[in-house]
């Protein structure tokens, strides 16, 4: 396939591309040459911490704000001077900005009155959506008479009424308490996925970009920091930041000491340790090796690992369905490091104060420049 | 994190002055009404209000006694007995009746006129991204209140003069002089710019409460900005609008430094028209009378408003069916 056919195939079949996307206020860039392709029917969410970037990233391309460099394209039209009006975009905003003064029915009709659809389908259609996020009862309920899950709802039956080409969701979720957001998360991606809507969804909850995304944008200090499925970002962050930022991460700081294909030794503390590295590391480099809490592990009796070391208890949380520990390994000149233990496996009924000896299988390691 | 909670652990030593005063207010107010009593402590606290209202409530009776009595012009005592002749006066005379006439007919164009000008003001001022433009709007507003009726009005004199500005302009321009001031127009005028700020200053909050993000909503769901205007931002800065309407109403109603000075005497308002009653022909009875006339229909077309918009932020919120 020959260069032009593949610009065009991928310009047929993406829903939105950004270009070097820069939005600068008073000379701080709060999104800097941000970049992403997103496919038809695709769910992506951008997580990132606070002040990343998220929202303004996701204002222009609702057509808020325009982008200081750079451009967007929705389904390869460029959109920089389309007013968000001209935009059929659905947007369900941080604080869901539902119109106060109107019934749930009327929040929903809005947008169908506002872009002309036929009045005669305009009751219907209303209908359906607000049965389609189950609030077919309350159609009639003023704003304030609804609970937060259900304004919630409205909001992303209004969004949806008019059958944009793209859903942008700024952290609907974010105020609500946990078991009523992770319901809401399984109901987003329920509907996402029922009407096939491509969905840019932000949060900074690293559990929602894992559960309901099939692509997950991670963002830092207004840069995008890697985009991709939830399984490779949680598996392979592309950087210190990504693992970092998603689950409970050790670093210990070492120096690379020798590399072969896609592994490093390194020098921590005195002991070589091997890892994983996304890109090739020259001897002498200084870096972290990146070890999640649940593949570090307290060994049992004659368990034999790759690596281990002997450690002492300093903390140990039951939270149910594990137990975090955090040790102290005086091998590892004196790193902390958490460890998740699910079976109880090699602590059985340690405690704080008690020596242990801890290890992991060093295809787990990852190595990342510091 | 930790910083923040050493901050809380040691206090500056106003903040714990601070809270030995409250905590003593506390122990004394708990002290002087026990228990259930405590529950008594907001209406406590109404009762200077209570009583500034009493006050004006005795002086309106007062006033309504004396607006019955009839003035003796031979002893220019009040008569003994009640009479309904200084309200027969008032409707009967074409000079009260003019004056009445132009007062509500004034105000009625004030209002609007000061509604129509103050939203788009307010609304700038609200929601502009420049913090120097915003303050630049704000005390511009304040401006005026610092210079007092007096000196505005005669600052319109200057301005409206034979000789003043406005007709210095026309003249460099080749056209003919214009005499606004002494007419009603000019009374209109200065009674606007009177009341611009207050118009302003009871729409801003109403502005302001609503979320910007409510505005994007709409545009973003297809409207455009007319119909964002007139579907979601007016409809929500009702409550504004209905205290700007209430304020400018009654201050404009009573209003007497402006259309003294810019209409020249011959375009009194009733509250004029109460002064010449009570101090040039110390009539009180037929002063009274206006008085009570001012109030009763005042009164009622701000109840109608009430009635009709509800009172929102500026009383109970409505009952939702
Ligand atoms: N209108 C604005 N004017 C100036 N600076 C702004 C403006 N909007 C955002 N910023 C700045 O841009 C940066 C990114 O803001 P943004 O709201 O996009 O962050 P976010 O990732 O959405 O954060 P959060 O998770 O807290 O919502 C912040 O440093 C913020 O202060
Ligand atoms: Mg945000």
């Amino acid at each position: 396939m020959d260069d032009t056919a593949r610009r065009s195939e991928t310009s047929t079949q993406a829903a939105v591309q950004v270009q070097d996307v820069s939005m600068v206020f008073d000379g701080t860039p709060a999104v800097d040459a941000a970049s992403f392709d997103l496919a038809h029917g695709r769910f992506l969410t951008i997580l990132g911490p606070s002040g990343s970037g998220k929202t303004t990233l996701l204002r222009m391309i609702a057509g808020f704000q325009t982008p200081t460099a750079g451009e967007i394209f929705i389904k390869g039209t460029p959109v920089s001077t389309t007013p968000p009006h001209k935009r059929s975009i659905g947007m369900v905003f941080q604080k869901l900005a539902l119109f106060p003064h109107m019934t749930a029915a009327e929040n929903v009709a809005y947008p169908l009155k506002m872009r002309r659809f036929a009045p005669a389908d305009i009751p219907g259609r209303v209908k359906r959506y607000l049965e389609l996020v189950q609030l077919g009862p309350y159609a009639d309920r003023r704003i304030h008479q609804l609970s937060g899950g259900q304004q919630q709802r409205v909001a992303i039956a209004r969004a949806l009424v008019f059958e944009p080409d793209l859903l942008l969701l700024d952290e609907p979720l974010a105020a609500l308490d946990r078991k009523l957001r992770e319901e809401m998360q399984l109901e987003f991606r329920r509907i996402q996925q029922e009407l096939g809507v491509t969905t840019i969804n932000v949060t900074h909850d690293q559990r929602e970009a894992l559960v309901v995304s099939d692509e997950v944008i991670v963002m830092d200090d207004g840069r995008i920091q890697q985009m991709a499925s939830p399984t490779t970002t949680y598996g392979e962050p592309a950087n210190r930041f990504v693992a970092n930022f998603i689950g409970v991460t050790n670093f210990l700081p070492g120096e690379v000491i020798g590399a072969e294909s896609g592994r490093a030794r390194v020098r921590v503390a005195g002991h070589e340790l091997e890892g994983r590295v996304a890109e090739p590391l020259a001897a002498g480099t200084q870096v972290d090796c990146a070890l999640r809490a649940e593949h570090a592990r307290i060994l049992g009796e004659a368990e034999a690992v790759s690596f281990s070391a002997d450690a002492v208890i300093t903390e140990s949380i039951f939270e149910g369905d594990r137990t975090v520990y955090s040790v102290v390994a005086q091998a590892l000149g004196g790193a902390q490091i958490r460890v998740f233990d699910t079976l109880h496996a090699g602590a059985g009924n340690k405690g704080i104060g008690d020596a242990v000896r801890i290890g992991w299988d060093s295809r787990h390691l990852m190595v990342f420049p510091r | 994190m930790q910083g923040s909670n050493a901050g809380r652990a040691d206090a500056s030593p106003l903040t714990r002055a601070r809270w030995r005063l409250t905590d003593a207010a506390d122990t004394m107010l708990s002290a002087l009404f026990p228990g259930r009593a405590r529950r008594l402590t907001p209406y406590i606290f109404l009762i200077p209000a209570f009583l500034i209202v009493g006050v004006i409530v005795a002086g309106l009776f007062y006033i309504g006694d004396s607006s019955l009595r009839v003035l003796d012009r031979s002893t220019f005592l009040q008569s003994e007995d009640y009479s309904l002749e200084n309200y027969v006066n008032i409707y009967e005379r074409a000079g009260y009746r003019s004056v009445l006439f132009r007062t509500f007919s004034g105000t009625a164009i004030v209002t609007i006129t000061v509604l129509l000008l103050s939203f788009p003001y307010a609304y700038l001022m609200v929601r502009t991204q420049s913090s120097f433009l915003r303050k630049f709007l704000l005390f511009n507003l304040f401006l005026p209140f610092f210079l007092g009726q007096v000196v505005r009005a005669y600052g319109w004199l200057i301005i409206l003069g034979q000789e003043g500005l406005v007709n210095g302009i026309l003249g460099q321009l080749g056209l003919a002089n214009i005499s606004v001031l002494y007419t009603n127009t000019a009374v209109l005028i200065g009674l606007i710019q009177y009341m611009l700020p207050f118009g302003v200053l009871m729409l801003a909050p109403a502005l302001t409460a609503i979320d910007s993000d409510i505005e994007a909503a709409s545009e973003g769901l297809g409207a455009k900005w007319y119909q964002t205007l007139w579907h979601v931002v007016l409809p929500l800065a009702k409550p504004g609008f209905v205290a700007a309407t209430v304020v400018v109403f009654t201050i404009t109603l009573t209003e007497f430094a402006i259309p003294a000075i810019l209409g020249g005497g011959t375009n009194d308002y009733v509250a004029n028209a109460i002064y010449d009653a009570f101090f040039r022909v110390s009539d009180m009875g037929a002063g009274s009378a206006l008085g009570v006339v001012l109030i009763v229909i005042g009164t009622t077309l701000v109840s109608v408003l009430f009635a009709l918009m509800g009172t929102g932020t500026v009383g109970f919120l409505k009952e939702d069916k």
